[in-house]
């Protein structure tokens, strides 16, 4: 069996512990994940209403998540992106 | 209070400090006390040592709680999180996963939870009659906080945190000896 294979059964793993953890790392990956992709999406000019619609939320809720961290985005990746 | 600290103890503020700054974190937090209460060598340590198969794995969970980005829980489900990480480097550029904070300069802060462990560890040391704080002390302060990131942790490395506390007693009792 692959480490691929385990891992798979393992994803079906009733020890609450395991799972619970999971699903706690795939939130804060899934939250990193968004925060890269709408800075990389606002600094090619889309619109908060643009990006709300791809994430499938309202704008107000993208926007009040996401106005902070733009600038330092900007910073970081710089003009090239 | 930090007058009756012992050289380790100042030793463990210090070194949390460093911990955080390691990971680029902007505050002081209880589990970067744990962290540093594994690098100084002192009764801490050794206690922590006495009841679990090796202080490396430790280090390991409480990072990946402090972080969240816990790599052994997401392979749990069928993730690759160095896979993730390199897809995302490759597009957005090195350490792109990591946390946004910016390195702050000069002394971090401690949080809320971190301050209260410290002060926890003046009301270990009173209730067991010393009039020092040792790093042991500290570590019997984290205990008192069973919620907080570094027990957690702790309890995740599979530490009975019962041995862990008769441990850290026995340390300080010879320290007061």
């Amino acid at each position: 069996m692959t480490d691929g294979e385990q891992l798979a059964r393992e994803a079906g793993s009733r020890d609450p512990a395991v799972g619970l953890r999971a699903v706690r790392a795939l939130r804060e990956l899934a939250d990193r994940l968004e925060t890269l992709q709408v800075g990389n999406a606002r600094s090619l000019g889309w619109s908060w209403q643009e990006v709300a619609d791809a994430l499938g939320v309202s704008r107000q809720a993208v926007h009040k998540k996401h106005r902070n961290t733009e600038t330092s985005l900007f910073a970081r990746f710089g003009k090239d992106t | 209070m930090f007058e009756r600290f012992t050289k380790d103890a100042r030793a463990v503020v210090v070194q949390a400090q460093q911990e955080a700054r390691a990971l680029r974190h902007d505050r002081i937090e209880a589990g970067h006390l744990l962290l540093a209460l594994t690098a100084v060598e002192g009764g801490a340590a050794r206690a922590l040592d006495a009841c679990l198969p090796g202080l490396d794995g430790l280090r390991a969970r409480v990072r990946a709680e402090i972080d969240g980005l816990d790599p052994d829980a997401l392979a749990s489900i069928g993730v690759d999180l160095s896979a993730v990480r390199q897809a995302a480097e490759s597009a957005f550029g090195e350490g792109a996963l990591d946390r946004d904070r910016k390195e702050k300069r000069g002394h971090l802060r401690f949080t809320r939870e971190a301050k209260k462990v410290l002060e926890l560890s003046l009301r270990v040391a009173l209730s067991n009659g010393h009039r020092f704080i040792s790093d042991g002390h500290i570590l019997l302060a984290l205990l008192m906080l069973p919620e907080s990131a570094p027990v957690r942790a702790m309890r995740n490395a599979g530490a009975e945190l019962e041995n862990v506390k008769s441990a850290a007693l026995r340390e300080i009792t010879a320290e007061a000896a």
